[in-house]
């Protein structure tokens, strides 16, 4: 059937298996790759997205689950964090690239409920999503440089 | 870009003439008396100015996060006297024209520094003898300069875009002035990575990001063990969305090369179908010798053989007799686990097979060697395969494999349809080519004030040549000069020995290879004889080396400016002595290990300052100081150091793939954890100034780290660790 919901604030009708992960649906149906798949069981990170403001991993949310729901990706992020994508770039953060969608979704997350966080807070928010090249220490500067920017 | 290549000699590509192309960027455009502005100037293979003006370099090496794309084009940009802004990065296709592309070793730069300085000089010549010629001036007194030519005695100015249809018509000079190091614009300058942007509006594309139209997705169920034949399955209920079943033939074990192991492919619209239909698939096999494969006895086998006699690679002085003197000894057993490499983005390629000819589009590390491999399976001329690089979303030496490319290509062929082949997690850590577990042995005689009088090494591996010949056994001789036979501390009486056993999975490199278990053991067996000596650590090291000179190594003559410089590596030690506060007191609890390592002809100290207290171990900071030559992007040395020091601590910490009945027991990241941001020190990294030659960066991070801790550890606590990974 038909699930509905918005995608960065456009609306969008994906009709595939209702227990499609999301991750799927945005990557194979709608054609939106800045999504990444890295585990398929939410051990990694690289799929988050946010749900109604909430990081989830999408490579476990079930298409079903978000109909009628706002999800927001990487793609829209730049036009709803400008800042966070500022200084991530300007500390060039990513080594590889293939994380960073799922961290920055994260990163955009913590910075939308705490303004100004701490390292436990940046701890706690971000150690769901794995880095393999290691920019764990630039994603720290550059959350906190966002947040400083939005105080 | 490509159709510009192909045009071009294969034999020599500096000195291919100038190409003009006319009105082939802009269809429809008129070729009429105004061609200027539709001139390329190509006068190599590694980049090309349009008629505006705009500069596109190719980077002939594969991305995966060393920042390479970026640190190639510095080069060029810098002897062109181009504007940066007006430069972009296009990805080489699989092409000797473009010389060795294999970006495996941390040897890119190294290959390529003098090669692109050259192919950005032969433009930035050929620019300023077309302004000499249209002003009627020497060329001596042209000047290259952002992106234009100027003539300082008139006062005129031409910007590099008007040049270019005239440049484009002159012979590609031989041997142009290269700049001088005091010109330098962007080598050695920061600059943010070319893809940075792209990245963070995830508009960038990795392997999984291609898509074709009429492309299919496959999924496969991977043997249990190396080497299983599939015997049957029940073929999964029809359903909308699944498009085929195919079985994959095997390979008869280890030897197996990069072909693909077999299995059963479920090929179907979507990606997700494809993984469900796989995962519920049952499928018999016929399991070969590798069934009976048991790490732990293999790791007990390992141990065995390094404490008797092996192959000995050489013997200096008399050792039996320096051991047979009185005095103290010190021996000590190492081990360290297989690994796998876990890049973040699994293997996944994207192939499309037709008439004679097939496209590919893959995250490879070596596009020329999969191009020759795509062309024997399929029978096929190279000049109709071509290979498309993608992103790599981390490789650390698994992307140069590229088994995952060849099954996509065999279902393309199959199905007559594009096929992307996504490897799941599982498939990823189940079945790798691993990182070899291995065993070393030390022992060293001590005299009255602790210096060593006479030193046995053993080192025992399953070699990396057993992929690509199964009945191979002994190390290789690369194998071994990585961090064994090129030890920095020479003793009088010195025996070094190897020894070989076949492995039962597939292995292969993985970042910094066998430097990985050597400077382990020889990084803390030093520590332990500084321990039994009551010196310090640094202290004790920088005695044993050499004040100065290039280290002799029986049977290893390293190219010229390439040997080990014991300055070198003693100005490292000094450094991470000095950055990390070294000799300052630490609280009770509190303990600093340091390592250093010479690899990929750079040298590495790591100075790691960990706390061991009632909830465990933590690893507050790391201090790095490298010297890897001449450097092209600063903050990319760095950015490389920390990503090491946080791949060091991954295998360190968590890092250790086991096996049983052949089958690996790990599958995903909570069997084989890697470091989060929350275990993550902070990283301080120094860059040492140099003008020697390029080398190694990607790599030479990662053996000091493992080796730092474990000495940390025994600072902080007394307590000796000489397995990985560590157990505290």
């Amino acid at each position: 059937m038909a699930i509905e919901f918005t995608v960065n604030g456009s609306p969008v009708e994906v009709t595939a298996p209702e227990d499609t992960p999301l991750l799927w649906a945005l990557r194979d149906d709608l054609g939106m790759t800045g999504t990444k798949y890295g585990c398929g069981k939410a051990l990694c990170g690289a799929c988050t997205v946010r749900i109604d403001g909430t990081p989830m991993r999408s490579c476990q949310t079930p298409l079903a689950s978000v109909q009628g729901k706002s999800v927001a990706t990487v793609e829209g992020l730049r036009a709803s964090h400008p800042k966070l994508v500022e200084t991530w770039v300007k500390n060039n953060v990513p080594q590889c690239g293939y994380c960073q969608a799922g961290q920055l979704m994260s990163a955009s997350a913590l910075l939308d409920d705490t303004l100004s966080p701490t390292d436990e807070d940046i701890d706690r928010a971000m150690s769901g999503n794995i880095c393999r090249c290691g920019t764990y220490g630039r994603i720290r500067t550059a959350i906190k440089e966002a947040g400083e920017v939005r105080t | 870009m490509n159709m510009t290549v192909a045009n071009l000699s294969r034999r020599r590509f500096l000195q291919t003439s100038g190409v003009l192309v006319v009105g082939a960027a802009v269809p429809g455009c008129s070729t009429g008396p105004m061609p200027s502005r539709n001139a390329t100037l190509t006068p190599n293979v590694f980049l090309s100015m349009a008629g505006d003006g705009t500069v596109t370099i190719t980077a002939s090496r594969s991305e995966m996060g060393q920042g390479i794309r970026t640190a190639l084009a510095q080069i060029v940009a810098d002897e062109l006297e181009a504007d940066w802004s007006r430069v972009t990065v296009a990805q080489a296709v699989g092409d000797p024209v473009y010389g060795d592309q294999n970006t495996d070793g941390s040897q890119s730069i190294r290959f390529l520094f003098d090669v692109l300085r050259d192919a950005g000089a032969s433009a930035r010549e050929m620019l300023r003898t077309a302004a000499a010629a249209q002003w009627g001036v020497p060329v001596a007194e042209c000047e290259a300069v952002d992106h234009s030519v100027r003539h300082a005695p008139s006062g005129r100015s031409v910007p590099y875009g008007d040049l270019v249809a005239a440049a484009a018509e002159l012979p590609v000079p031989e041997n142009p002035a290269r700049k001088s190091r005091e010109a330098y614009r962007y080598i050695g300058k920061h600059r943010v990575h070319v893809d940075a942007d792209d990245v963070a509006d995830g508009k960038a594309a990795f392997g999984a990001d291609v898509t074709l139209p009429d492309m299919a997705q496959a999924v496969i169920v991977r043997p249990p063990s190396l080497g299983s034949e599939v015997a049957g399955f029940e073929p999964p209920p029809d359903e909308p969305g699944l498009i085929a079943v195919e079985t994959l033939p095997g390979v008869a074990g280890i030897g197996a090369v990069f072909n693909p192991i077999g299995g059963v492919a479920v090929v179907a619209d979507r990606t997700w179908t494809a993984i469900r239909i796989a995962n519920a698939l049952d499928v018999q096999w016929t399991e070969g010798p590798n069934a009976a494969f048991d790490s732990a006895e293999f790791t007990a086998r390992l141990r065995e053989s390094v404490q008797a006699d092996g192959e000995r690679l050489w013997d200096a002085g008399d050792v039996d007799a320096a051991f047979a003197a009185d005095g103290a000894e010190v021996e000590a057993l190492y081990e360290t686990p297989f690994l796998s490499h876990a890049p973040m983005e699994p293997p996944v390629a994207l192939a499309s097979v037709t008439e004679g000819g097939c496209e590919v589009w893959a995250p490879v590390q070596d596009p020329q060697s999969t191009r020759n491999l795509v062309a024997q399976w399929l029978g096929l001329d190279t000049a109709n395969v071509t290979i498309n690089v993608t992103l790599l979303g981390g490789a650390f030496g698994r992307k140069s494999k590229p088994d995952f490319v060849l099954e996509a290509v065999e279902l393309s062929k199959r199905l007559g349809r594009p096929v992307r082949v996504t490897w799941t997690r599982e498939d990823d850590i189940g079945h790798d080519f691993f990182h070899a577990a291995s065993a070393q042995y030390h022992r060293a005689k001590l005299d009255a004030e602790g210096r060593p009088t006479a030193w046995l090494q053993r080192t025992a591996f399953p070699t990396i040549i057993t992929t690509f010949s199964g009945d191979a056994v002994d190390p290789a001789d690369w194998e071994l000069e990585m961090g064994f036979s090129n030890l920095p501390y020479r003793v009088a009486n010195e025996r070094y020995e190897y020894a070989g056993i076949q492995p039962g999975v597939r292995m292969g490199w993985l970042r910094s290879v066998c430097n990985i278990f050597h400077s382990f053991s020889a990084n803390i067996f030093i520590d332990e004889l500084a321990a039994a000596a009551g010196r310090d650590p640094i202290d004790y090291r920088l005695d044993l080396l050499g004040p100065s000179g290039i280290l002799d190594v029986p049977g290893m003559q390293p190219p010229e400016g390439h040997g080990l410089d014991l300055a070198r590596l003693r100005h490292v030690v000094e450094r991470a002595r000095a950055i990390s506060d070294w000799d300052a007191a630490r609280a009770a609890g509190r303990g600093l290990g340091f390592a250093v390592h010479h690899s990929f002809r750079s040298y590495v100290a790591v100075v790691l300052e960990v706390t061991s207290g009632d909830s465990g171990l933590s690893v507050d900071n790391a201090h790095v100081v490298i010297d890897c030559g001449t450097y092209i992007n600063p903050d990319t040395c760095m950015a490389q150091m920390e990503g090491a020091v946080v791949f060091g601590l991954s295998l360190a910490l968590h890092g250790e793939i086991t096996m049983s009945n052949g089958r690996v027991d790990q599958d995903n990241f909570d069997g084989y954890p890697v470091l989060r941001m929350s275990e993550s020190p902070e990283i301080v990294v120094e860059l040492v100034p140099s003008d020697a030659l390029p080398a190694g960066v990607g790599e030479p991070g990662v053996p000091p780290v493992a080796p730092a801790l474990v000495n940390a550890v025994f600072a902080a606590t007394g307590v000796r660790h000489r397995s990985l990974p560590l157990r505290v």
